[in-house]
């Protein structure tokens, strides 16, 4: 610390002198007083560190000087000189305050010592009052950042698109910001500090925010659900909501609720589900009409080639039109048909039929077709099939729609190397499932085909598939409660496997 | 003068019986092919002065086969009436794919025709490539 400077007050004039000498050579800056009314004006105007004062003086004496400068400032360091036997004015001078007290004669030494633990007093005085000082300039600051951080969530809380709706630990309200007061439409100021939370929510969300866990060990969000809120007017908001649980040192402090309103976003999910609609029915719509049209081409078609066969009079050309005529008839009545089992429910009108025997049939049908196209057509019959109870049409239907599938699929095939083959297998799947497999080694279906079969008028065949006979199968085995499984493999071949359930025709003979 | 070749290649046998009626009547010599490699088998062999050809086939699609004609020296020279019920748009716009995946480029068919067509409008078609 830098020198200190002291003060001698004595009324002895040849003390002072020798005391600032000697204090002077130690390096200290002194001031000289010769009465205790002198030393108090010089310590007023000039604020010494330490005060040397004797006890005895005319007028004002040490200890009243002593008394006077603790009364200006209760930190200056004051030394009392006394003389022999005045133990009565020490102890007086040390209740008073004063520092330290050395014995007249000054001796050096004695002073020495007692100098220096007034200047540690005066250093660890500084040090305590620099530490303090410190610790307010602290606190200020982080009061103001407390201040600060608080202000912020406020403001994040006010400006949050969410709402969001906080409780304390007796279900009173104490956090309502203005989403909040949109979405309940009840104002802040009837909410906050007076609802609790039967109040504002309706029992069954209320019921879900309360029955959260109450310990940290179990804490977790409460996954997003969705709800309806009636507002204040009695309007219904769609919301999703979410709450998590306050806790502080292991205690339950509350809960905090966040909702978002969802009435925009359900707007917008309509709105998309209408226009994937009105895309659907003009897909369907443009499928139709490009068969339609192919069906058209064939009538035209044969129509001039009949004309051409009348004007010549050539039977084999009139043969060929009327057979092109009655086919693309037969395809419109076909469509017609398809359409209309696609459009309305039909139940399955179940008596006893042989799934073989319809098999059988169909194998007939189609082998000079097949055969045509180089194309083996076999079949392999479980025997032990018998009659049953099911719906003889749609085994029919869905069998030839599928089997017709797997010729084409072996005529789109490239790899012309390949024998092709379409092989129908019949065979019991446990007790009351009968199962039909069609199965081909044609081109197979790369994955989007796969996907969009049963999508209404998606055609792998260009124009010349109606787009309806996969969807019509599909909707046949599904109201027989039966159900249809496909395996493809691009280039390999696919697999379709029909599972219907049925009665024995026995069964129904005992019945 | 010596009556001239065309080829029909559709898998459609009504289009097919109805353009051979077209062909015949307008005293072309009729060609028949059921799909786009039996198509290119037959130009291989007897190479036509026109070729009618559908685009959605089995087996080696109109596409292709005209891609396959047009690239070739051999054959890019004789012309191509394209007969489909796919609208030109569609038709163009899978011809660029395939230009983009072989890095060539094709030109755009001579005459396309969107089924159904009357038998006059086909017969002025193909009179107008070969005469």
């Amino acid at each position: 610390m830098t020198a200190s400077r002291i003060l001698i007050v004595d009324d002895e004039e040849l003390i002072v002198k020798l005391l600032a000498r000697s204090l002077k050579s130690d390096g200290y800056e002194t001031l000289s007083a010769y009465s205790g009314q002198q030393g108090l004006e010089v310590f007023k105007s000039e604020s010494p560190d330490i005060v040397i004062t004797d006890i005895k003086m005319p007028g004002m004496d040490g200890l009243e000087l002593l008394q006077k400068i603790k009364e200006i400032d209760p930190e200056k360091e004051v030394i009392i000189v006394t003389g022999h036997g005045d133990i009565d004015s020490t102890i007086t001078a040390l209740q008073y305050g004063a520092s330290d007290f050395i014995n007249k004669p000054v001796r050096d030494e004695a002073l020495a010592i007692a100098l220096e633990r007034a200047k540690t007093k005066i250093t660890l005085r500084k040090k305590l009052k620099d530490y303090t000082t410190n610790l307010e300039i602290k606190i200020a600051e982080a009061t103001e950042e407390i201040r600060r951080k608080s202000d912020f969530q406020k403001l994040l809380i006010r400006s949050s698109h969410d709402a969001i709706v906080a409780f304390n630990n007796e279900w009173k309200v104490v956090i309502y910001n203005p989403e909040a007061v949109r979405i309940f439409g009840e104002a802040a100021k009837d909410v906050r500090n007076k609802m609790t939370i039967y109040e504002l929510y309706t029992p069954k969300i209320a019921k879900v925010f309360k029955s959260q866990f109450r310990n940290e060990k179990d804490r977790k969000m409460l996954p997003w659900k969705e709800n309806m809120i009636k507002t204040k007017d009695g309007r219904q908001i769609p919301v999703r909501y979410t709450s998590d649980t306050l806790i502080e040192n292991g205690q339950f402090m509350g809960t905090v609720n966040f909702f978002q309103d969802l009435t925009e976003i359900k707007r917008l999910e309509k709105e998309l589900v209408q226009s994937e609609r009105m895309a659907a029915v003009g897909q369907t719509v443009s499928g139709l009409a490009h068969y339609v049209k192919n069906i058209l081409v064939g009538l035209k078609g044969g129509s001039y080639v009949v004309d051409i066969g009348i004007q010549k009079n050539d039977t084999e050309k009139l043969k060929t039109g009327w057979e092109t005529i009655k086919k693309n008839i037969k395809r419109a009545a076909d469509l017609t048909q398809d359409l209309l089992t696609y459009s309305k429910q039909r139940e399955p009108e179940i008596e006893t039929c042989s799934p073989n025997g319809i098999v059988d049939e169909l194998i007939e049908l189609l082998k000079d077709f097949a055969f045509s196209k180089s194309i083996r057509l076999t079949k392999e019959l479980d025997a032990d099939i018998g009659e049953i109870l099911a719906d003889p049409k749609t085994i029919h239907h869905s069998l030839l729609n599928i089997i017709n599938n797997a010729i084409d699929a072996c005529i789109e095939d490239e790899n012309v190397s390949k024998q092709h083959e379409v092989a129908v297998k019949t065979y019991m799947d446990g007790g009351n499932m009968i199962c039909f497999e069609v199965r081909d080694n044609g081109c197979g279906m790369d994955d989007n085909t796969r996907k969009q079969l049963f999508t209404p008028m998606f055609s792998s065949k260009g124009g010349k598939g109606t787009g309806l006979g996969l969807l019509v199968t599909g909707k046949l085995i599904e109201e027989h409660k039966g159900s249809i499984d496909i395996e493809t493999i691009p280039g390999k071949g696919s697999t379709f496997r029909i599972k219907l359930p049925y009665e024995t025709a026995k069964a129904l003979d005992i019945n | 003068m010596m009556s001239k070749k065309v080829l029909v290649v559709d898998d459609d046998p009504d289009v097919r019986s109805f353009v051979l009626t077209v062909l015949d009547e307008n005293r072309y010599i009729p060609l028949v092919a059921q799909d786009g490699v039996e198509g290119f088998e037959m130009i291989e062999k007897d190479p036509p002065d026109l070729v009618i050809l559908d685009v959605l086939m089995p087996r080696g699609s109109g596409i292709r086969l005209y891609h396959k004609m047009k690239t070739s020296d051999k054959y890019k020279r004789i012309p191509i009436i394209m007969f489909t019920g796919i609208a030109l748009k569609s038709f163009l716009k899978s011809q660029k794919v395939l230009d983009e995946f072989k890095g060539m480029e094709v030109p755009e068919p001579e005459i396309y025709l969107e089924k159904p067509v009357d038998p006059e409008e086909l017969a002025a078609a193909v009179k107008k490539q070969i005469g």
